[in-house]
């Protein structure tokens, strides 16, 4: 696909708050991702769509600066990922959190491992606990939540140092069908509020559309992007869009860019 | 589930895994009490419970003379152990040199049956202190650092995936992850050392020794006083019991995070 899509908006420098160009990873001989650029805009909500094993969560844990690209660059906001970086949070498809620690500490663990001072950041956590409804679980540890509040907790934990990228990978994949939707009329929440950039991994048409301004399908490995397509849907987003013919349409068209691929 | 001040205390399962042990135990010994009575067993092949108290509060002064040394070596050899074993497993684990070249030199000294080198250390050592020390250490070496290495290496792939995205330094790592999920193979590491402690304490000085429980059990068995060694082994295992519930208790306070496993229904 082109190297900078046309409805990329550019962020405030003009330079997009990530770009991708012409990563590749290989392992050994087997090519896991070929050649795939990308920008995305400040502020824009972008999922990358595939099956499993199609390499879009290696791309991401590249994006990530866990990963090395066998070739190509990414760069956040112009400055090129070398490794993990302060301006990004992750969210990993199991919520990770500490089980000794409270669900507030784990929540400051990313301030405590920047450095950052602890009294000028907890009242953000709190912020963040009770935007994702789950303040009143602060003191509590980990294994008295639920796997969707265990996850609540790790968005938070990712939101926590101010990121401007928040990189989500498949998040609610462990979750039950009606915690997922629940999931993800309560991201959008936190994201309307927050307005970060999001690149989310999803093998989910319906969240991949009901989530994103822009949806990218992933081919079969050696991944690349195939298809991409711009979710025009209104916001903020209701659950009950999801029966509209116009929400339909996008997830037929995103199947059928699925279908095409790996059928 | 979601109820943050849920108690851990397990209702009437608990109350049954305490009730039904103590009155097997109580079963037995009146058992014991009532065969030595009936066929008039002499006590010098073997006392009745009754007796043995009897003894133990009789000669409580040469008994709590003789606990007291045993006692000390144990919590001196066990401490040692514990710093040992966690520096060792800490080599092991940051070293690849020590973790190719000693490790498995370190396992394979395992099967080296370790009492077995009690009177080599009094060669080495003397008949002293030091020799007990020693030996207590060595048995309860091993299996501390053999845990302690375990569960420095047990943290999960996920969780080191996300230490690096948050940019956690080695240090961090180590504090605030590794060290505390550690502390249930540590604990553990604990409970098997105090009780070996105790057997490396008691050996050497059955070896040579002029104090000690130990050595009480051997003198009175050489008098043939059979209600003396049964007094001394009752008071040894009441102290070993005592060591091992103190572990226990530090394991719960310290690692709170885990729902006690071996009770049933309990938690959240």
């Amino acid at each position: 696909m082109a190297d900078a899509p046309a409805d990329a908006r550019p962020g405030p420098a003009g330079t997009p708050a990530l770009a991708i160009r012409d990563v590749r990873k290989l392992y050994g001989d087997l090519e896991a991702i070929r050649s795939v650029s990308l920008d995305v805009a400040d502020g824009e909500f972008v999922s990358l769509l595939g099956p499993s094993g199609c390499g879009k969560s290696t791309l991401l844990m590249i994006v990530a600066g866990l990963g090395r690209a066998s070739g190509g660059t990414v760069a956040i906001h112009g400055e090129p990922v070398t490794g993990p970086r302060r301006d990004t949070g992750v969210v990993f498809q199991s919520p990770v959190l500490l089980p000794w620690r409270s669900v507030l500490d784990n929540v400051l663990l990313p301030i405590e491992f920047q450095g950052l001072s602890r009294q000028t950041y907890e009242p953000r956590a709190r912020d963040l606990l009770r935007m994702a409804r789950i303040d009143q679980f602060a003191d509590a540890l980990p294994h008295q939540l639920s796997g969707g509040m265990k996850q609540r907790a790790a968005i938070c934990r990712a939101l926590v140092h101010e990121p401007g990228l928040l990189l989500m990978d498949e998040p609610f994949s462990a979750l039950d069908a009606i915690t997922r939707d629940e999931m993800g009329v309560e991201l959008l929440r936190l994201w309307q509020t927050f307005r970060k950039t999001v690149v989310f991994v999803t093998h989910s048409i319906r969240e991949a559309a009901f989530l994103s301004d822009r949806v990218l399908v992933m081919g079969r490995r050696p991944a690349t992007i195939v298809e991409e397509v711009a979710i025009d849907l209104p916001r903020p987003r209701q659950i009950a869009m999801t029966e509209d013919e116009a929400f339909n349409r996008h997830v037929r068209r995103l199947r059928r860019a699925i279908e095409a691929n790996h059928g | 589930m979601a109820e943050p001040s849920s108690s851990r205390r397990a209702g009437s399962a608990g109350t049954a895994a305490v009730v039904w042990p103590v009155a097997v135990t109580v079963g037995l010994l009146a058992g014991w009490e009532l065969i030595v009575r009936a066929l008039g067993v002499r006590p010098i092949i073997l006392p009745a419970p009754s007796e043995i108290v009897r003894v133990m509060i009789a000669r409580h002064e040469v008994l709590l003379d003789n606990l007291w040394p045993s006692l000390t070596l144990t919590v001196l050899g066990f401490l040692l152990s514990v710093v040992g074993g966690v520096a060792v497993a800490l080599l092991i684990t940051y070293s690849r040199i020590f973790r190719l070249g000693f490790y498995p030199i370190i396992v394979v000294s395992q099967v080296v049956p370790k009492v077995s080198i009690a009177p080599l250390f009094i060669v080495w050592f003397g008949t002293g202190l030091v020799s007990n020390l020693m030996l207590a250490f060595l048995v309860a070496f091993f299996p501390m650092t053999i845990n302690a290495v375990m569960g420095f290496g047990s943290t999960d792939g996920d969780i080191q995936k996300m230490a690096r995205a948050f940019m956690g330094s080695p240090a961090q790592i180590f504090w605030k992850i590794r060290l505390p999920n550690a502390m249930p193979h540590i604990f553990a590491g604990m409970k098997i050392s105090i009780t070996l402690a105790i057997i490396g304490v008691i050996v050497s000085e059955f070896v040579a020794s002029q104090e000690g429980i130990g050595y009480l059990i051997k003198l009175s068995s050489g008098l043939l006083d059979t209600p003396l060694m049964m007094a001394a082994i009752t008071v040894l295992s009441l102290a070993g019991l005592a060591l091992y519930g103190l572990i226990a208790l530090a394991e719960r306070r310290a690692v709170y995070w885990q729902p006690p496993a071996d009770v049933g229904a309990g938690g959240g």
